[in-house]
């Protein structure tokens, strides 16, 4: 397993600070590049690198095309990108409906720190989540937020169906 | 209903090799997905199509700030050719490659001409 894929709590990049940085930060990069590049521009943008880490990580571990089952992913994505992992978000459930794929986090980075009622979608969790289902399936899948917690939910949910 | 990737496919393919001194093309939904691509091998499909669309989004918002009315289509001139890129209904943004030996006149009439029929798969 490479560094980016294996759990990265500890110093394996930084010496003295270790490898995690500030959600305050990168939230400041997020809206940073929204005043730069308008909300959607950068939304594209984000979501497209997010899409870049979830295949990153699948092809990391040797996962690619393996067309693991809903609660496998689940596993997966707890242990990848949860409280033992990079923290990108928790994952509580992923559950297929056919061809629509549901995943339904909370604590993601993106709804971090927003207030109640905010507007604020998810765009790099989206993608990670996308791309690391992409590369799991072997299919190019498009993806929505349907529920948020920064607007009533309980959850961050993502609906994800087959593009074409 | 869905959208018919197949012969979006073909209609890229033959518009790339019927269309004289064009390179490529591809169709990428407005949020960054390649739908339908022909370009050349040394081309990442997936970035070109997150590129495509943060670029027609961000001439929108150009063109916005700058008041300068509906964005028709962005066009960037290299000393190698050209990359046009056209809204192409509210469900995809078109993008085509030509050499710098293409006649602008003509590349935008067929681009027109292939808009015409792109919009009718995607409806």
């Amino acid at each position: 397993m490479s560094m980016s894929a294996s759990i990265a709590t500890g110093t394996i990049i930084r010496s003295e600070l270790g490898d995690f940085s500030s959600i305050v930060c990168f939230k400041a990069v997020v809206v940073g590049v929204e005043e730069a590049l308008g909300e959607k521009a950068a939304a594209i943008s984000l979501i497209a690198a997010g899409r870049a880490r979830g295949k990153e990580l699948v092809n990391d571990l040797n996962l690619a095309g393996s067309n693991l089952a809903p609660e496998a992913i689940t596993a997966l994505m707890q242990k990848a990108l949860g409280k033992d992992g990079t923290r990108l978000c928790l994952v509580d459930k992923v559950s297929q409906d056919g061809a629509v794929i549901h995943v339904f986090c909370r604590e993601t980075v993106c709804s971090a720190g927003e207030p109640q009622g905010s507007n604020r979608h998810l765009t790099f969790t989206l993608g990670a989540i996308q791309g690391v289902l992409e590369k799991i399936t072997g299919k190019r899948l498009r993806g929505k937020q349907t529920e948020s917690v920064l607007r009533g939910g309980s959850h961050d949910v993502l609906e994800f169906v087959t593009l074409g | 209903m869905a959208i018919n990737t197949e012969k979006l496919n073909s209609l890229l393919q033959n518009f790339v090799s019927a269309t004289n001194d064009v390179q490529g093309a591809a169709l990428v939904t407005p949020d960054g997905l390649p739908l339908a691509t022909s370009l050349p091998s040394s081309i990442d499909e997936e970035r070109t199509a997150a590129m495509s669309a943060a670029m027609l989004s961000l001439g929108e918002r150009i063109s916005t700030e700058f008041a300068r009315g509906d964005v028709d289509r962005i066009f960037v001139e290299g000393n190698k050719g050209y990359g046009i890129l056209t809204s192409c209904g509210e469900d995809a943004v078109f993008l085509v490659l030509a050499s710098q030996a293409a006649k602008q006149g003509l590349l935008m009439l067929e681009i027109k001409r292939a808009l015409g029929e792109l919009k009718l798969l995607l409806n």
